[in-house]
């Protein structure tokens, strides 16, 4: 697998796993609203037993590695700039997903990111 | 603490997940202080972190006949500079999500966008990775996207 490859979905793997884990806890909160204090394991358990969760961490690990096998073979300061495509992924699907509003502001300025990472990936 | 006062206040209103998350990061807050000393000290987390963990990919880069992707992956994930490189990322992560329940994202996020500016710096510097203008303006554009990306929240 080519290893700019492996940082792209690394870097888009990890701004989706950020959206299962605000899903997941959105799930936890709601479904102990109202409930009694819980103690931390209760919580645990809560948590543990969330889909949502377990995408992320799995989401987690997948991008972990896949980071650390391209990065390898990469710069640096080629591979980490790209991590900012998560302002602009988290900015979408939080407005697809979550109902946010997004501006005509947001939008100038997912363009200006998006064309600082499009300088970055063709150097 | 004014700060801790109200958040015992909040706590009880709170549903219990959230009580509990909370007091564990009121542990941490009080630890870490300020907004500036929290954030001050994910920025340098997160860039050493980064760092070191390049530092010890390249390291590992010198050993061969691995083959399989599996086998790589064990290699390089074993290594003792990747693993305190991922450790310290991941504490700097924490820091940051300290920083953020004490100072509004609005303001945070385009201060935060200084780790590329850092990282890029440092590779050069440390790792000597060559730094074309391509990057240096890409970088810039970053900046600029993010300080514009969250001002509208600043006035609600």
């Amino acid at each position: 697998m080519n290893p700019k490859l492996m940082v792209w979905v690394s870097v888009l793997l990890s701004a989706v796993a950020q959206i299962f884990l605000k899903h997941g806890l959105n799930q936890v909160k709601s479904s102990r609203a109202g409930a009694a204090p819980a103690s931390l394991l209760s919580l645990i358990l809560g948590v543990a037993g969330q889909v949502w969760i377990w995408l992320w961490a799995a989401c987690f690990a997948v991008a972990t590695g896949l980071w650390l096998l391209g990065v390898q073979l990469l710069d640096l300061s080629y591979a980490f700039p790209l991590l900012s495509i998560g302002y602009i992924l988290v900015n979408l699907l939080s407005m697809i997903f979550f109902r946010e509003r997004v501006d005509g502001m947001r939008w100038v300025a997912v363009c200006i990111i998006s064309g600082g990472v499009l300088l970055i990936a063709s150097s | 603490m004014p700060n801790s006062a109200v958040n015992t206040i909040e706590k009880r209103q709170e549903t219990a997940p959230v009580a509990a998350a909370e007091s564990s990061f009121a542990l941490l807050q009080s630890i870490l202080g300020r907004w500036w000393v929290a954030f001050s000290l994910s920025v340098l987390c997160v860039v050493s972190g980064h760092l070191m963990i390049k530092a010890g990919l390249n390291h590992a880069a010198s050993a061969h006949g691995i083959e399989t992707l599996t086998a790589r992956l064990l290699h390089i994930a074993l290594q003792p500079q990747v693993v305190i490189g991922l450790a310290v990322y991941l504490f700097g992560t924490v820091c940051w999500m300290v920083a953020v329940s004490q100072k509004e994202i609005s303001f945070l996020y385009p201060l935060s966008s200084i780790n590329y500016v850092i990282v890029t710096l440092a590779s050069a510097a440390l790792l000597s990775e060559s730094i074309t203008s391509r990057r240096a303006g890409g970088i810039a554009l970053i900046v600029v996207g993010s300080a514009l990306l969250n001002r509208r929240s600043r006035t609600t």
